[in-house]
């Protein structure tokens, strides 16, 4: 067994006339964690997910999932892997416990067991009361909260959750974030999730890597990624007769001027951060700059993809909504 | 390695989940039952004076003896086409990855659909026999093993033998255009077809008072045998080769679908995964 939980190497798919969803992906995510998979629509997430859980078969190149081949060993990993596919259906006229309880079945559990690990499963994700109702009658978080408990029935090393919050209001959302986390922390399960939302990825894992046109673009922590991009921006705008050139004279002394970032005042990246934020301040108090509005912008996960890819992740504003 | 998961324990698993689903879903059972009975009641009413008077028809006691192994037939061909549309909807709507995706053995992913097909099959054609023998019909037994059985028990028997092997086919065609269009509108809209092919039968009315084409192609729908063999068993007259025939003709067309579709379903999952 190695510590990895998933282990690609080149991983090619290929579609049908040549497109190429998937082109090449080598991609090391270690056990433990919650690994976030980020990019558009379109992007060859779904691709990847569908090869990593032994759904598609990869055109070429090597996929290890918890510790098995998934091209030699598919029956293997999907002993290990817990899987919620993006937008699947779940059989509106069964209720949660009767799907929980099938599942397992399916798994080859024992009935007692399947039973036992319905009711722990139900109360996990808060659907007790709803257990008994046909799954037509749940809400858009009730069913994701089904689909994850149904991807859990066995107890998997490592579980894939595509776009799992996709269509969710912000409430369903952070709901679902807290099991994930929860899942993580106190079972240890490893997740692999995709998510089209910067926020997502930002908030729930501790490594991300940004996928776009089928290949990786950018691999690393949150934190990371963004310190790649660059410092944190000071903007100041000037009032009550100062002038913008004022406030840029003193904000000079603090780091890089990005000229025209900021309308009526200037803008400077702080490679200090927040404390030299603080000294800014103070320089402009000092020098008798009078100023109205000052904020101080971190880089974001758009920044990053911005950077990566020329262009904004689409569906962005919806995310940080 | 581990221990293969039981395939039996799995496809009774999907078959209740199949079962559980089409009876809680009145659109999935209610014209399988209700189209048969409905048309077995109006060709009754319209043709009762049928047997005796016109040429060709075979001697029985009223037009709803006759009619009964036709609506079971029709029965089973409108469930088999909800069961494919069924598999075809799990298929879009990702229950079907869901059971690539586990360990679920890929056998009892076509078995389970097939043994709900069988299931409501035999509870169709029970329903529809009970029904009949409220209004009157009685299932004669015939002359099977040369005597005549009591209550028609081994009647009973052929007919619902017949009616579960003719449900596993249409269960086979329906799991086979499910996988070959992975649509449930496309497999739905193969029911006119299936429809035409009923009517192209003795289903309905005898072989011996069609004329012209149209016997030449119910002679030769394998339909028409199965009911033919069906109904002597009912209508009276049938012998252990009718009842042989038959099954036969339906085990048959279950070998080919059924096969048809279990080569379909490898060769997606060789495709795909």
């Amino acid at each position: 067994m190695s510590d990895q939980a998933v282990e690609t190497r080149d991983l090619v798919r290929e579609y049908k006339g040549g497109v190429k969803a998937v082109d090449g992906v080598s991609l090391t995510v270690e056990s433990g964690g919650i690994f976030g998979f980020l990019g558009p629509n379109g992007a060859g997430k779904s691709t990847m997910v569908r090869m990593l859980t032994t759904l598609l078969r990869p055109t070429s190149g090597t996929a290890i999932v918890a510790g098995h081949d998934v091209m030699k060993e598919p029956d293997v990993v999907r002993r290990r892997i817990g899987v919620a596919l993006q937008d699947a259906a779940i059989d509106p006229y069964m209720t949660g416990r009767e799907l929980l309880r099938l599942q397992g079945v399916l798994h080859g559990m024992k009935r007692s067991d399947c039973r036992a690990r319905a009711d722990v499963l139900l109360g996990r994700v808060d659907l007790e009361d709803a257990a008994d109702r046909r799954v037509g009658t749940y809400s858009g978080g009730m069913r994701r909260r089904l689909d994850l408990a149904l991807s859990l029935v066995h107890e998997p090393v490592v579980l894939f959750l595509d776009e799992p919050t996709t269509g969710l209001d912000p409430v369903s959302r952070v709901t679902l974030w807290d099991e994930v986390r929860r899942l993580n922390v106190e079972h240890g399960t490893t997740v692999f999730l995709t998510t089209q939302y910067l926020e997502e990825a930002d908030q729930l894992a501790d490594r991300v890597a940004i996928i776009d046109g089928g290949l990786i673009v950018a691999d690393g922590t949150p934190k990371a990624l963004k310190a790649r991009i660059g410092y944190p921006l000071l903007s100041v705008v000037a009032a009550d007769g100062s002038t913008p050139d004022d406030v840029a004279r003193v904000l000079a002394g603090f780091g890089e001027m990005v000229p025209g970032a900021r309308e009526g005042g200037a803008a400077v990246r702080l490679p200090g951060g927040s404390t030299a934020m603080a000294d800014a301040v103070r320089a402009l108090d000092d020098a008798g700059v009078r100023f109205a509005e000052i904020d101080l912008a971190e880089p974001t996960l758009d920044d990053v993809f911005l950077a990566s890819t020329g262009r904004h992740l689409a569906g962005s504003d919806d995310a940080t909504a | 390695m581990t221990a293969a998961v039981p395939v039996i324990r799995q496809t009774a698993a999907l078959a209740w989940r199949s079962i559980v689903t089409t009876m809680r879903l009145p659109q999935a059972w209610f014209p399988a039952l209700f189209f048969p009975l409905v048309l077995m009641a109006i060709f009754t009413a319209s043709f009762g004076g049928a047997p005796g008077t016109i040429p060709g028809f075979p001697p029985v006691r009223s037009f709803l003896d006759f009619a009964v192994s036709g609506a079971i037939i029709q029965g089973v061909l409108i469930g088999g086409t909800t069961a494919g549309a069924a598999f075809a909807t799990d298929i879009e709507g990702g229950f079907f990855d869901r059971l690539v995706a586990s360990p679920t053995s890929r056998t009892s992913i076509l078995t389970g659909r097939l043994g709900a097909s069988i299931t409501l099959g035999v509870g169709q054609a029970l329903l529809f026999i009970a029904v009949a023998a409220i209004f009157g019909a009685r299932v004669d037994g015939g002359a099977i093993f040369g005597a005549r059985v009591d209550g028609g028990l081994v009647g009973i028997i052929v007919v619902v033998v017949i009616a579960s092997l003719f449900a596993a086919a249409v269960g086979g065609l329906g799991v086979f255009l499910a996988i070959r269009t992975g649509s449930g509108e496309a497999v739905q809209g193969m029911f006119p077809l299936f429809f035409a092919l009923l009517f192209f039968s003795s289903a309905f009315f005898p072989l011996d008072t069609m004329v012209g084409w149209y016997h030449d192609v119910a002679a030769l729908n394998p339909i028409t045998y199965l009911v033919e063999s069906m109904r002597l068993e009912i209508i009276g007259g049938a012998t252990i080769w009718t009842a042989l025939a038959g099954i036969g003709i339906a085990l048959g067309l279950a070998l080919i679908t059924v096969g048809a579709s279990a080569l379909a379903l490898r060769r997606r999952l060789r495709v795909a995964a």
